[in-house]
């Protein structure tokens, strides 16, 4: 696993940290009965039971990928207590990439528009895709950018309108064991977060790590949708899930070691958010693995389902909203996207809990 | 000093709608990098790949794991924290896609965070059927970045984005009514290779004026190879003589995202590389976005195998 800080000392001489973290989400909702009810063969499947996705947030006319980034984006900003210029690096994590509609774009990259439309022309820009681990996998590059000095604030950003992967899936699902199955918990979101320099001596992200589990490689495909637009996804959710339950207890465990730390330690242990089944099996998984769980577990799935690479900042966000974490908590964000990626990033909540609400 | 080269590799493939895809041809040109280097696949801590255009416009997962996957990086069963494994992830910053991975990659291994990183980057035509426009050739190339050396290696970074110039080149996947397909279009201004000249040097020579350096003092200027004919046109406008600006092997022109490895791969062949102290990676794409990275190297030593 490549980690930060490794086994060996290092030359860092500072600590990253959350300044600030923002979200847009479509106003418009669509809740699972209606997805469900739009398929065109008669599936049987109970998607809430399922899943606890009871609805999720969809684009109108007018929204995308990009304009969701740009919406997190001012809202991180608003949030923060850097101007737009401090930004010195804005990295677009966004699998989905699309502008004007379902039109996909390739070049010139996402992240150089966001920029100009939140006003950071001076910022480094570059898109990074990495499935639904995207977003950390930026907070994990610009962590290392922070921790050695070469930048002292940077912005990950991720806006996915990819809730046309489900429109696409209702059309064609048959049933039960259908690859395309995952494509309905999926929703529509923007995330964005500041990465900063803490102040000498104060806490923030103590590790980060990722992995690539590549014989997994090909479990989960998404494609272009030969004769609809958008997109469709293809995935063996079977066989990921069990990848998951038994690769991941070791990994963790051995991140949690590295920092000293053991899983009960974690009061917040925040998970891609799949669906409901799959994060309380994963968190069973964990408790038996280690005798003792995390104080908590992050489920933020019922009203906005699987926003692909935002999940995790859509679920802190609502959290740090709601006042539910307490200054100096232990939070262990968990990914785990196609790939097979596993990161962790561990941090410890400090003045986020106050400043969030204030806006500037 | 940051990350050394320690091998470089392309590969190549036919034209036409029975041309090899991006990732047979990323995965020959990985290979054949770490063969290069004598490294293992399972040496690698980092992978990057920064190819754009992959076999059937592929968005999930990253194209990097399908390449780890396949030159057999650390498939990674059972995972263990002090076990060696590989990270990987895709870039995508079009032209200037392999810098922006190298200034990545760099800043793991500079620091001693990883010691091994290989960047990779194939282009092929997606769906030849489908797509309008698509002039980049069936190319794939690798750079294998390993830890850092006193004398030699990457000591700068600069990017530039000239967002007035952002609508001279634009590719894009959309819907067409018409065929009911999804259809990738390319659309090039006949502006867009002469701005992309103009912002490279401007960038250029922005970018040495505060590091002291003069162009009379770059010996090798290794450059992207779209726009067609851009390394000529830049080392005209720089004033510098054509052969400071080495050009890729005739059938790997015009290559995209792989084009400056395609370049560099020319310049080690020809020694031209291995003589060099002062190695200005100039690349220019879609923005317009211009990346620049000062590579210093040790002349007459050859470090880097063929």
């Amino acid at each position: 696993m490549l980690l930060e800080p490794g086994d060996i000392p290092d030359a860092a001489q500072h600590t990253a940290r959350f300044d600030s973290v923002g979200v847009k989400l479509p106003e418009r909702r669509l809740t699972t009965d209606a997805l469900m009810g739009s398929t065109r063969h008669h599936t049987s499947i109970d998607l809430e039971h399922l899943t606890g996705i009871r609805e999720r947030r969809v684009c109108s006319e007018g929204e995308d990928s990009y304009t969701l980034a740009v919406g997190a984006a001012r809202d991180c900003l608003a949030r923060s207590r850097h101007a737009r210029s401090d930004l010195e690096m804005v990295v677009c994590a966004s699998i989905t990439r699309y502008t004007g509609g379902l039109s996909y774009r390739f070049e010139p990259p996402l992240s150089l528009s966001i920029k100009e439309a939140i006003g950071a022309p001076g910022a480094i820009n570059l898109d990074i895709s990495n499935a639904c681990a995207g977003m950390l996998t930026g907070v994990f590059l610009l962590n290392h950018f922070v921790r050695h000095g070469v930048i002292r604030c940077g912005m990950v950003v991720s806006g996915e309108y990819i809730s046309g992967l489900g429109t696409n899936a209702a059309h064609d699902i048959h049933g039960l064991y259908s690859r395309q199955l995952a494509s309905l918990t999926l929703g529509d979101a923007g995330a964005a977060v500041i990465v900063e320099r803490a102040a000498d001596g104060k806490p923030g992200i103590s590790l980060a790590g990722f992995t690539t589990l590549c014989e997994h490689s090909r479990l989960c495909l998404g494609l272009p949708a030969p004769h609809s637009p958008g997109a469709r996804m293809f995935t063996k959710a079977r066989t990921i899930h069990k990848v998951a339950i038994q690769d991941t207890p070791p990994l963790l465990g051995a991140v949690l070691g590295r920092a000293g730390l053991h899983l009960s330690d974690i009061d917040w242990l925040i998970p891609h958010q799949t669906s409901a089944r799959a994060i309380k099996a994963g968190a069973r998984e964990l408790a038996e693995r280690f005798g003792e769980g995390p104080k908590r577990v992050v489920m933020n799935v019922e009203e906005y389902g699987n926003t692909a690479s935002t999940t995790h900042f859509v679920a802190l966000h609502r959290y740090l909203t709601e006042g539910r974490f307490q200054r100096g908590d232990r939070i262990a964000l968990l990914a785990l996207a196609s790939g097979l990626e596993v990161g962790v990033v561990l941090l410890v909540m400090d003045d986020l809990v106050e400043s969030h609400g204030r806006t500037h | 000093m940051g990350a050394r080269i320690e091998s470089v590799a392309t590969s190549r493939s036919h034209g036409g709608p029975l041309a090899r895809g991006a990732l047979h041809l990323s995965d020959v040109a990985a290979r054949k990098c770490l063969d290069r280097g004598g490294r293992r696949a399972s040496d690698i801590d980092l992978l990057v790949n920064a190819g754009l255009y992959k076999d059937r416009n592929m968005a999930e997962p990253a194209l990097a794991s399908i390449i780890q996957e396949d030159i057999g990086a650390n498939p990674g069963h059972p995972p263990r924290i002090d076990r060696h494994g590989t990270f990987s992830f895709d870039v995508i910053n079009g032209g200037c896609g392999v810098l922006s991975a190298a200034h990545l990659v760099d800043a793991f291994v500079g620091t001693g965070a990883a010691h091994l990183g290989l960047i990779v980057a194939g282009d092929a035509d997606p769906s030849p059927s489908t797509s309008r426009g698509f002039a980049f050739p069936p190319v794939g190339g690798a750079i294998l970045l390993g830890n850092p050396d006193p004398d030699e290696g990457f000591a700068r970074f600069a990017f530039r984005t000239f967002p007035q110039h952002a609508d001279l080149f634009e590719v894009r996947l959309h819907w067409e009514a018409r065929s009911r397909r999804n259809v990738l279009e390319v659309r090039e201004h006949a502006d867009f290779a002469k701005r992309c000249v103009e912002c490279a040097t401007e960038a250029t020579i922005g970018f040495l004026g505060p590091i002291g350096l003069r162009i009379g003092e770059i010996d090798l200027v290794i450059a992207s190879q779209y726009p067609p004919a851009f390394s000529a046109d830049l080392a005209r406008a720089l004033g510098i003589s054509p052969d400071r600006a080495p050009e890729a092997r005739p059938e790997l022109g015009c290559a995209h995202t792989a084009g400056p490895i395609a370049a560099l791969e020319s310049a080690i062949v020809s020694d031209r590389f291995a003589r060099a102290r002062n190695v200005l990676f100039v690349t220019v794409g879609a923005g317009v976005t211009t990346a620049i990275a000062l590579y210093r190297g040790v002349p007459e030593t050859g470090g880097v195998p063929r």
